[in-house]
C-alpha cells in the first residue's frame, strides 16, 4: 500500500516537473539556451497568485488566470530584453545573463516581500480515501490537469500552424525564415508558453506544498532543467516522460532511503545520463559535420 | 614500389545508408591524385574515414605498412596523415604563426614542469619551433604576417595557411578538400603552383579533392570518380574527361534538376 | 625596428618578479603596520582568494574555452581536505599551512581528473549540466558525510591564512597559468578552443589536455578553498553550491574570457562592490545582478576581452613612445582620433 502511496506522490511531483520540463526544453529547442531563470517564472507564478488572493480577495480562479497571463507576458518581456540582444553572441553570454536575470528576479521579489515564506491558501482543500492513506484533492488535481494539459500541448505542436512553425525554427531558423515564419513572433510564443506552463506549476506545486519564499524556483527549476536532460532536453514528450521520473525518483527516495539523499539522488540521476547516453532517452544526437 | 597509402575495400554504413562501398586506392611518394564527383558522392566522407574521423563499417587503411584502424585522429595525423578541410578550419583568433606552430607539438617534447619554470629545454624547443613555422610559412610567401590574427586573412591566405599548418605535421600523406573553393582563376593558377612546389620540396603522397577541373586536369596524374559512394572511373585525366559514365554521372546530375 | 627589451627576454621574468616582491611586500607591510584595519585586511585576503579562483576558472572557461559550472565543488574539496589535514596534524604553523594547502590542491586536482575524464567526451551545454551536476553532488555528500562534520560543518580552523600566504599563491597562480598558457601545453589547450577537430587533425591529443587543462584549473581551486578554510575557520557545505560557482564565472566573464588581468580587476571589484554598496544593503543585490545583466547585454565580451596585460610589453611601449621624435603628435593624433568617433557617434 505504502508504494502506491508514494507513487501517487511520485506522479504528483513528477507531473509538476514534467510542466516545468517544458518550458525548458521547448526553450532550449528553439533557441539552444538554457534559460536559468525558468525556475524562478514559478516562484514569479506563486506570489502573483498569492497577492491576488491573499491582498486582493480576489476568486481563486482569477489568480490562476492572471498569474499564467502575467508570466506568459512576462517572459516574453524577459526574452526580448535580455535574450534577443545576445542572439548572435556567445552562448556563455546568454547563459551568464539568464543567471544574471534569475537572480534579479529572486533578489526583487526577496525586497518587494522578504524573505519570510508565505502561506498560499490550497485551492482544491479536501481529500479522498484510498485504501489506508488519504490522497489530497490538490494531488489529484494536479496529476489530471497535467495530463490534460501534456496532451494539448502534444495537439497544438503536431498539428497548429504554431506548432508547426515552433518545430520549424527548432530544427533550421534561417531554412523556417525562408519559408516565411516569423521566427521572432514563433520564439516569443515559445517563452510565453513555456512561461504560462510555469505559472500553472506554480499555482498546483503551492497548492500542496504551501510555503512560498522567492528562492523557491530555483532549486525546483533545478530539479525540473534535470529531469528535461533525462528526457531528452530539446524533446517535448522527452520533458514529461524526464518530469515523471525525477519525481518518482525523487519520491521513492525520500519515502525508503532519506529525504536529505533525495537531491543527490537527483543529480546522481542527472550524471548517469549523461556519462551513458547525453542526448537522454529521447533527445536526437547533436554531430558536428567536418 | 611500395605504395605509401594502401585502402582496400573501405566502405561505411550510416545507419541505413551506405555511403561508402568498396573503396580501393593505392597512392605512392610523390603522386598527386584527385578524387571528383558529384556532391554527395562521399569524397569528404572518404577523408573523414582516412583520418578516423568516422570509423569504417568494413575495409582496410595501411600507412606505410601499418594499420591506421582504431587509432584516435591524433595518433593518425602524428603517423603521417595531415589534412585540409572544406570550410578552412584555421585557428581565427590565434596569430598566423601560432597557427604552425601548433602542427608542431607532437614533435617537442619539453615537458610541463619544464614549460612552466621555463628551464633550458622550453627555450630552445620555442626557438626551434619559430624557426621552423617562420620557414613554412616564407615557402607559402606568408612570413610577413606572422604576427597577424589568421582571422584577418583574406580568404586565399588561410586557405594557404591551412595547408602549410598541415605540412607542418610532417605528414607521409595530405589531404586536401577543395582547396579551390571560393578562388578566382588567378588564386587556383597559385594554387596549382603551390601544389606543385610542395611535391617537390616535400617527400609526400597528395591526394587532392576538386570540383575545379582546371585545377584536377591540370595538376592530378590520377584521377578517381566517386558517384553515390562507389568509383565508378579510374584513370588518368585525359581518360577521365572522355568517360562516358564519368560524363553521365555528372551531366545526368543536370539533367534531373 | 621595433625595440623590445622587456617584452621578449628572460630580462622580463626579474621585471616581474621585482615588482611582484614589491606588492606583496608593500601589503604585508600595510597590513600588519596597522595603517589597514582588520576590516580592510580581511577584505585584501577575500580579494586575493577571489581573484585565485577567478583566475583558475578562466583556464577552463576563457582558455580552453568550456563552460564548467561547479568550480565551488573543487574550492569545497579543498577547503574540507585542507582543513581535515590541518587539524589532525601538530607541525608548526609555517610547515603545516603550506602542506595544508597542497593537499588541498591535490585532493581537488584529483577529483578534478575523476570528473573531468568523463565530462569533457561531451561537448558545450552538456558539459556545464554535467560539472554543474557534479558540484551540487560534492556539497550534498559533503554536508551528509560525519568526518566533515555534518550538516554543522567544520569548526575550529586555525587562522593562518596570512596576507603574505594569501599574495604568495596569487602570485604562483598567476605566474603557473601564464607561463602555461605561453607554451606549447598552452597553445594546445587554446587550439582546442578555436577549433577541437582541427587541432585533434593536427596532432593534439584532446581528451587528455582538456583535462590537464581542467586538473590544473580545479588544483588552484583547491587551494584557494585552503585558504578560505583557514581564513573563515568554519566551513559550511551549503556555501558552496551552484550560486558560488556563478559567483566566480561571472567574475571570470566579467573581466572577459581569456583574460588574466581581466579576471584580477574583475575579481576585486566584485569582492569590493558588495562591501561598497552596504549602504543601500536591500538594493545592493538587486543592483549587483541588474548591473550583471546590463553588462552582458552591452559589452558581453567583457571588461578586456581577450587582451592580456604584460609589464614587459607596456614598458617597451612606453620606452618606444619616449625615444620616438615626435611623440606628442602621436598623442594628439590619437586625441583627433578619439574626438572624430565620437562627433562620428554622436
Amino acid at each position: 500500500m505504502t508504494l502506491i502511496y508514494q507513487l501517487i506522490n511520485g506522479l504528483q511531483l513528477g507531473a509538476i516537473y514534467a510542466l516545468v520540463a517544458l518550458g525548458y526544453s521547448m526553450v532550449y529547442g528553439i533557441v539552444q539556451l538554457i534559460n536559468f531563470a525558468h525556475g524562478d517564472i514559478i516562484m514569479v507564478g506563486a506570489y502573483v497568485s498569492w497577492y491576488i488572493i491573499a491582498k486582493m480577495n480576489a476568486p481563486a480562479w482569477v489568480s490562476v488566470v492572471a498569474a499564467i497571463v502575467f508570466c506568459a507576458l512576462f517572459g516574453i518581456l524577459i526574452e526580448k530584453v535580455a535574450y534577443k540582444p545576445l542572439r548572435r553572441s556567445a552562448r556563455i553570454s546568454l547563459l551568464i545573463t539568464a543567471i544574471g536575470i534569475s537572480l534579479l528576479l529572486e533578489n526583487t521579489s526577496q525586497l518587494i516581500f522578504t524573505a519570510n515564506p508565505r502561506m498560499f491558501t490550497n485551492i482544491f482543500s479536501g481529500a479522498i480515501n484510498i485504501g489506508e492513506r488519504s490522497v489530497s484533492y490538490a494531488t489529484l488535481v494536479t496529476i489530471v490537469i497535467s495530463v490534460l494539459i501534456m496532451i494539448g500541448l502534444t495537439v497544438l505542436v503536431s498539428k497548429t500552424k504554431i506548432g508547426r512553425a515552433m518545430r520549424a525554427v527548432s530544427e533550421d531558423n534561417a531554412a523556417a525564415q525562408l519559408m516565411g515564419i516569423n521566427v521572432n513572433n514563433t520564439i516569443s510564443f515559445t517563452f510565453g508558453l513555456g512561461s504560462a506552463l510555469a505559472a500553472v506549476a506554480a499555482i498546483l506545486y503551492c497548492c500542496s506544498y504551501q510555503q512560498i519564499s522567492p528562492t523557491m524556483g530555483s532549486m525546483l527549476g533545478l530539479k525540473a532543467f534535470v529531469a528535461a536532460v533525462l528526457g531528452g532536453i530539446g524533446s517535448m514528450p522527452g520533458a514529461m516522460i524526464g518530469g515523471l521520473c525525477i519525481g518518482i525518483a525523487e519520491a521513492l527516495t525520500k519515502g525508503y532511503i532519506s529525504s536529505q539523499l533525495s537531491d543527490a539522488v537527483v543529480f546522481g540521476i542527472l550524471i548517469i545520463v549523461l556519462l551513458l547516453k547525453p542526448t537522454g532517452i529521447l533527445g536526437r544526437s547533436d554531430k558536428e559535420k567536418v | 614500389m611500395t605504395p605509401i597509402l594502401d585502402v582496400s575495400g573501405l566502405g561505411i554504413d550510416f545507419g541505413g545508408l551506405q555511403a561508402l562501398d568498396d573503396f580501393n586506392i593505392q597512392v605512392a611518394s610523390k603522386e598527386i591524385v584527385g578524387l571528383i564527383g558529384p556532391n554527395g558522392a562521399g569524397k569528404t566522407t572518404v577523408f573523414n574515414l582516412l583520418t578516423n574521423v568516422y570509423k569504417p563499417t568494413r575495409g582496410s587503411i595501411r600507412l606505410a605498412g601499418s594499420n591506421t584502424r582504431g587509432k584516435t585522429i591524433h595518433a593518425v595525423n602524428v603517423s603521417g596523415i595531415a589534412r585540409t578541410f572544406q570550410n578552412i578550419r584555421i585557428f581565427k583568433e590565434l596569430t598566423v604563426l601560432d597557427n604552425v606552430k601548433i602542427a608542431l607539438h607532437q614533435n617537442m617534447r619539453s615537458t610541463l614542469l619544464e614549460c612552466i619554470f621555463r628551464l633550458p629545454r622550453y627555450w630552445k624547443e620555442e626557438h626551434e619551433a619559430n624557426r621552423r613555422a617562420m620557414e613554412l610559412l616564407e615557402v607559402f610567401h606568408m612570413g610577413e604576417h606572422a604576427g597577424d590574427l589568421a582571422g584577418s586573412l583574406p580568404y586565399g591566405a588561410q586557405r594557404r595557411l591551412e595547408i602549410a599548418r598541415a605540412l607542418a605535421t610532417d605528414p607521409k600523406v595530405l589531404l586536401l578538400d577543395e582547396p579551390a573553393a571560393g578562388m578566382n582563376n588567378t588564386e587556383t593558377h597559385e594554387l596549382l603552383e603551390t601544389i606543385r612546389l610542395i611535391r617537390e620540396q616535400f617527400d609526400i603522397a597528395i591526394i587532392l579533392i576538386e570540383h575545379d577541373m582546371s585545377l584536377v586536369m591540370g595538376i592530378c596524374e590520377r584521377i578517381l570518380v566517386l558517384n553515390y559512394g562507389l568509383i565508378i572511373a579510374h584513370g588518368t585525366p585525359d581518360e577521365i574527361k572522355n568517360n562516358p559514365t564519368v560524363i553521365e554521372a555528372y551531366l545526368g546530375q543536370q539533367r534531373g534538376e | 625596428m621595433k625595440h623590445t627589451v622587456f617584452a621578449k627576454t628572460p630580462v622580463k621574468y626579474i621585471l616581474n618578479t621585482v615588482c611582484t616582491a614589491a606588492v606583496i611586500t608593500l601589503l604585508v607591510l600595510l597590513t600588519s603596520g596597522g595603517a589597514l584595519n582588520n576590516y580592510q585586511t580581511d577584505l585584501l585576503k577575500l580579494i586575493g582568494i577571489n581573484i585565485i579562483l577567478a583566475v583558475s576558472l578562466n583556464l577552463a572557461a576563457g582558455f580552453l574555452g568550456q563552460l564548467p559550472l561547479g568550480h565551488a565543488g573543487f574550492m569545497s574539496i579543498g577547503a574540507y581536505a585542507a582543513a581535515l589535514f590541518s587539524k589532525s596534524v601538530a607541525l608548526p604553523a609555517n610547515i603545516e599551512f603550506p602542506m595544508a594547502l597542497l593537499v588541498g590542491g591535490l585532493f581537488a586536482a584529483a577529483f578534478g581528473v575523476i570528473i573531468g575524464l568523463p565530462a569533457l567526451r561531451l561537448h558545450g551545454d552538456y558539459l556545464a549540466i554535467l560539472t554543474l551536476g557534479f558540484g551540487e553532488i560534492i556539497r550534498v555528500i559533503i554536508q551528509n558525510m560525519t568526518i566533515t562534520g555534518g550538516a554543522s560543518g567544520l569548526r575550529g580552523i586555525e587562522k593562518h591564512t596570512s596576507i603574505f600566504w594569501v599574495y604568495l599563491m596569487v602570485a604562483a597562480t598567476i605566474f603557473v597559468i601564464t607561463t602555461f598558457i605561453r607554451s606549447r601545453h598552452g597553445r594546445a589547450v587554446l587550439a582546442i578552443r578555436e577549433d577541437e577537430i582541427a587541432a585533434e587533425a593536427s596532432g593534439i591529443p584532446t581528451t587528455r589536455y582538456k583535462v590537464m587543462a581542467f586538473t590544473i584549473s580545479a588544483f588552484f581551486a583547491g587551494i584557494a578553498g585552503g585558504l578560505y578554510a583557514h581564513y573563515l575557520s568554519i566551513l559550511d557545505a551549503a556555501n558552496f553550491g551552484f550560486m558560488k560557482s556563478v559567483e566566480i564565472l561571472v567574475m571570470v566573464v566579467l573581466g572577459g574570457l581569456g583574460s588574466i588581468i581581466g579576471s584580477v580587476v574583475a575579481a576585486t571589484g566584485l569582492t569590493l562592490l558588495p562591501e561598497l554598496l552596504r549602504g543601500f544593503s536591500d538594493y545592493r543585490m538587486v543592483i549587483y545582478s541588474l548591473l550583471l545583466v546590463v553588462v552582458m547585454i552591452f559589452k558581453p565580451s567583457g571588461l578586456f576581452g581577450k587582451y592580456d596585460f604584460s609589464l614587459g610589453g607596456t614598458l617597451d611601449s612606453a620606452i618606444l613612445w619616449l625615444r620616438s621624435p615626435n611623440k606628442f603628435h602621436t598623442v594628439r593624433e590619437k586625441i583627433a582620433k578619439l574626438k572624430s568617433k565620437k562627433g562620428g557617434k554622436a
